[in-house]
């Protein structure tokens, strides 16, 4: 019922279709000679693996910290073993030139 | 709004309809020290003064008259597809959705990953490059893969050569449209005084360092970032840039991507572009190499 009714809404007061030469790509005048559907080489993809990497451990550290009161030394050595194992996956990826932009 | 300034070439007309086209309604037009081409019947003249045509389009701005565009409301080329939305016909692409070939791969210049190649004409009126130039482009992502330049630049009036208006160009280009309007105002006023306060303000941005090193070496020798700082150089000494040579511009943009390839344009001025892309038959030449 929503969605029906968000379409007839979009129907009514929606704009109309543009005309043809409004639908080109803005090339400064020109004209494209091949579709635009294409794939794109996202070169910064990697890095953007490390960083969500990065924000999960963040995410669980927040957490720990209330633990850490409470645990003391033991939860201490359970991060830094944590931690360890994601310093030596960068230190790996480092090796294997992911932080290279290419 | 379009405001055409100055003279157009008359094999520019279909550029100018598409952009005329391409502007959402209400679209009106401001020609301003410029002749209609043929067909361009429509729109008003703004006064010959800089600052009398700036009021005027300022004020025109807040009319809307609602110019029809000139292009027929029709594909650019004729449909060939088989299914209602683009996809089907023949070959593993796809076929050809309204004539034009889907992009088809090719090894990227700089690590050899096969993408698709996306080839299109670019300007005569494209904001980022110098007003007039025509390339014919084949991009993989944003790294440029071939370059055959089809127009050179139009020619300028004595003031776009200052190093005030070279510069500003550029600045624009790196997103510092304030001082790019101070270095314009300070042409209009007097392109011949030193400007040192301005130059100073300009290396404070840290402009030099924004830009990447050893981009584009001339045939002397100098990159981007040298030929900026000859002409702050000149801004402060208030005297014209030493002049430099692009060589075979259409080479030195090839491997570049696009941002790099738009410094490149701007750190030379509009006449050693120009003459870089001296006769058609030297254009025709690099384009086959």
């Amino acid at each position: 019922m929503f969605v029906a009714l968000v379409l007839a809404a979009y129907r009514a007061a929606g704009p109309r279709c543009s005309p043809w030469p409004q639908r080109l790509p803005f090339l400064g005048g020109g004209e494209a000679d091949t579709h635009a559907w294409q794939r794109y080489h996202v070169r910064f993809y990697t890095m953007t693996l490390v960083f969500i990497a990065f924000e999960m451990e963040m995410m669980f550290m927040y957490p720990w910290a209330v633990v850490f009161v409470e645990e003391g030394l033991k939860a201490l050595a359970e991060m830094g073993m944590f931690l360890a194992i994601l310093s030596l996956g960068i230190l790996y990826g480092w090796r294997e030139g992911i932080f290279r932009w290419q | 709004m379009l405001v055409v300034a100055g003279e157009q070439r008359p094999s520019d007309r279909i550029a100018l309809a598409r952009i005329h086209a391409q502007l959402f309604e209400p679209r009106a037009t401001v020609w301003w020290r410029a002749d209609r081409p043929s067909g361009f019947d429509f729109g008003t003249g703004a006064p010959e003064s800089v600052s009398d045509a700036a009021a005027f389009i300022s004020a025109q701005a807040t009319q809307s008259e609602g110019e029809a565009i000139l292009l027929d409301d029709g594909p650019p080329n004729p449909w060939e597809g088989v299914g209602p939305y683009g996809q089907g016909g023949n070959g593993m692409m796809g076929g050809t959705p309204y004539g034009r070939p889907m992009a088809m791969t090719t090894d990227d210049l700089r690590d050899g990953l096969a993408l698709d190649a996306y080839s299109a004409t670019f300007g005569p009126y494209l904001t980022q490059w110098p007003p007039g130039l025509i390339m014919e482009t084949t991009l993989q992502g944003d790294v440029i893969q071939s370059v055959r330049i089809v127009e050179a630049p139009l020619a300028q009036d004595l003031l776009a050569a200052t190093p005030h208006l070279e510069l500003a160009r550029l600045l624009r280009l790196l997103e510092l449209p304030a001082l790019a309007d101070r270095l314009v105002r300070a042409a209009l006023a007097d392109p011949a005084r030193a400007a040192a306060g301005l130059a100073r303000a300009v290396r404070w941005t840290g402009l030099l360092a924004a830009i990447p090193s050893a981009l584009a070496r001339d045939e002397s020798g100098g990159d981007v970032r040298s030929r900026t700082a000859g002409r702050l150089d000149a801004l402060s000494a208030g005297r014209p840039a030493d002049p430099a040579a692009p060589g075979d511009l259409a080479a030195m943009l090839i491997g570049l991507e696009w941002h790099e390839a738009a410094l490149v344009l701007a750190s030379f001025s509009i006449d050693e572009l120009r003459g870089a892309i001296a006769s058609p038959a030297v254009r025709m030449a690099k384009g086959a190499a």
